[in-house]
């Protein structure tokens, strides 16, 4: 399989090793990922809540779009950049987790959102708030959006837990995973 | 005596009883410290700059509320899973003295500041201590599987 021997190439690169066997450049590179998450993510929470009208309602929809984008796009690019390297130092394990492959679906699936609703839902916050009105093709889009990263949220942390080998019914509770996971390190 | 066996606990007796515990943890604290955030990135003068502090202060103090809640009962469970290990932990013991200062920090200074006309200055040294303090709290989170 080409793809798998070019996730192992990736895996077996100097850098990709160096991240995966420091005991202290792996999970900060985590900490970086999961901080993005927390700021950035809780940003997007939010510009789909405002247009839901269930948060910031005394914003004008303009200033809550127009005033996280850019905060939003840093945090992207923190958290794939992080996100690759993460994945890149584990890449054989990665290639065959269908957990990963669910996530990477679902960011794929984030593109999607944006090329279908970024001009037509995300460019007209104006108009929204002269209108004093969201359509129902925003809270589409809104819901969409929470659906999306939370789903990206659970699947990436479910890759953790994938254990290829595992015979049915051996399989140790997921915090006990965890525990090993941790006694182990 | 008060005998606790962690075996019979639902968040180890129930396979995806942990990670969800985590998902849900992990969503709480993006709409936490997302909102705390907002402010901060403001105070530091980063943004948002068509609203206050202020304004942005009382716009998100119940969404950052809600997140608490939502981490205040998914951290408990996941703790509950192995009570021993994370008291032990030292990655776990750093996390709560941080975030005790966070919440501290949060609501008296950090708020005082963000709804008052403080200087710039001011502002920008409450705002850099406060993402400090909360990025401090996801890493020490993190290396609980770490150390």
């Amino acid at each position: 399989m080409p793809l798998a021997s070019l996730f192992h190439a990736i895996q077996e690169t100097e850098f990709a090793t160096a991240i995966r066997e420091s005991a202290l450049v792996y999970p900060v590179i985590m900490t970086c990922h999961l901080t993005a998450i927390a700021l950035f993510g809780g940003m997007i929470l939010m510009t789909d809540l405002r247009l839901l009208g269930l948060a910031m309602q005394s914003r004008p929809v303009a200033d809550v779009v127009g005033g996280f984008r850019a905060w939003k796009r840093a945090g992207f690019v923190i958290m794939v950049t992080c996100g690759i390297l993460l994945a890149a130092s584990k890449a054989d394990s990665y290639y065959g987790n269908p957990y990963f492959q669910l996530k990477m679906t679902l960011l794929a699936l984030v593109g999607v959102h944006a090329l279908v609703f970024r001009r037509s839902v995300y460019g007209k916050a104006e108009e929204y708030d002269r209108t004093a009105r969201i359509p129902p093709r925003a809270k589409v889009a809104a819901c969409l959006s929470l659906l999306l990263w939370t789903g990206l949220v659970c699947a990436g942390r479910w890759i953790a837990y994938f254990e290829p080998d595992q015979k049915p019914g051996a399989k140790p509770a997921a915090g006990q995973v965890f525990l090993n996971r941790a006694s182990r390190s | 005596m008060f005998a606790y066996d962690i075996n019979t606990n639902p968040m180890n007796t129930i396979e995806w009883a942990f990670p969800v515990a985590e998902c849900v943890h992990i969503v709480g604290f993006a709409l936490s410290l997302g909102t705390v955030a907002v402010v901060d990135l403001r105070l530091l003068g980063l943004g948002m700059r068509n609203q206050s502090a202020a304004q942005l202060v009382k716009d998100t103090t119940p969404w950052t509320l809600i997140g608490l809640a939502i981490m205040l009962i998914s951290g408990p469970l996941i703790f509950s899973s192995n009570p021993v290990f994370y008291v032990s932990n030292s990655a776990f013991q750093i996390k709560m003295v941080c975030f005790l200062l966070a919440i501290v920090f949060n609501y008296t200074i950090h708020f005082k500041v963000a709804m008052s006309n403080a200087s710039p200055v001011i502002g920008k040294l409450v705002g850099a201590i406060s993402l400090a303090l909360w990025v401090s709290v996801v890493a020490g989170g993190l290396f609980i599987a770490f150390v």
